[in-house]
């Protein structure tokens, strides 16, 4: 825990709002960077971002001080980010998630294609939404199996379950679209 | 992970990368305090007991629900 003492979070749970700012001062960065890893929209993700800090306000009294506060804050922002794309589902053609993808994305591939990239990202976006961040953080951002597994509330073979089912929908996906990895 | 699952993380790695920056551009701290202080909307525990009542009320009671709509 950096920066943060076991006394300032157990005067967080007591509702001192001075040792919740320093808490949101000092998470807000790291809640951040985890939700737009799933939600790909840093609008979206400054919200949420206030939304888990908001919950986690309200859910103050819970908290355990020796539990590590930042995973806490990762899994209701997990939770809420998966809300969120569970909402914006229905709505959401492909020329928008597109477009919400990629405005900034880290340098496209040139060897990629257009249409492929179209189609794996269209092929990402059938899956449902808690199989779709499961292969979000751990096949794009790779991210450890046990922190997913954290951030998620379920077991370290339920993220494996989660991924090993996700690859067969992702696999049958892209073959319907033409694209054989 | 077998071989074509490898070729699988490669390809959505390449096709579909997350965003680029994960930076938080701004400090959003006077956004939570705005939100902290928004009051909440509170309705008395009395108000809950009274909308139960009343569709319990309705429930046991159906006959009733014409001259409850009579009187509204």
């Amino acid at each position: 825990m950096t920066g943060v003492v076991e006394v300032e979070l157990d005067q967080f749970t007591r509702g001192d709002m001075q040792a919740f700012e320093a808490l949101f001062r000092e998470y807000q960065g790291e809640v951040y960077g985890w939700i737009i890893r799933i939600v790909h929209d840093s609008g979206v993700a400054e919200d949420l971002t206030i939304e888990t800090f908001w919950r986690i306000y309200r859910a103050r009294a819970r908290f355990d001080p020796r539990r590590s506060f930042g995973a806490w804050a990762r899994r209701i922002a997990t939770n809420l980010a998966l809300e969120h794309l569970n909402r914006r589902r229905p709505e959401k053609s492909l020329d928008d998630s597109l477009r919400m993808r990629f405005p900034a994305t880290r340098t496209p591939d040139p060897a990629i294609g257009a249409d492929v990239r179209a189609k794996v990202v269209a092929a990402l976006d059938e899956l449902p939404a808690k199989l779709r961040v499961t292969t979000t953080l751990a096949l794009i951002e790779e991210r450890p199996y046990a922190e997913i597994a954290d951030a998620l509330g379920i077991s370290t073979n339920g993220v494996k379950s989660r991924v090993f089912r996700a690859v067969r929908l992702l696999r049958k996906s892209l073959e319907k679209r033409g694209v054989c990895p | 992970m077998n071989d074509r699952d490898e070729a699988l993380r490669a390809l959505l790695q390449r096709a579909a990368p997350g965003p680029a920056d994960r930076e938080l551009k701004r400090d959003l701290w006077p956004e939570m305090r705005r939100q902290l202080k928004r009051p909440s909307v509170h309705i008395p525990w009395g108000d809950w007991a009274l909308a139960a009542t009343l569709l319990l009320c309705l429930f046991l009671f159906p006959t009733t629900i014409p001259a409850l709509l009579y009187l509204l």
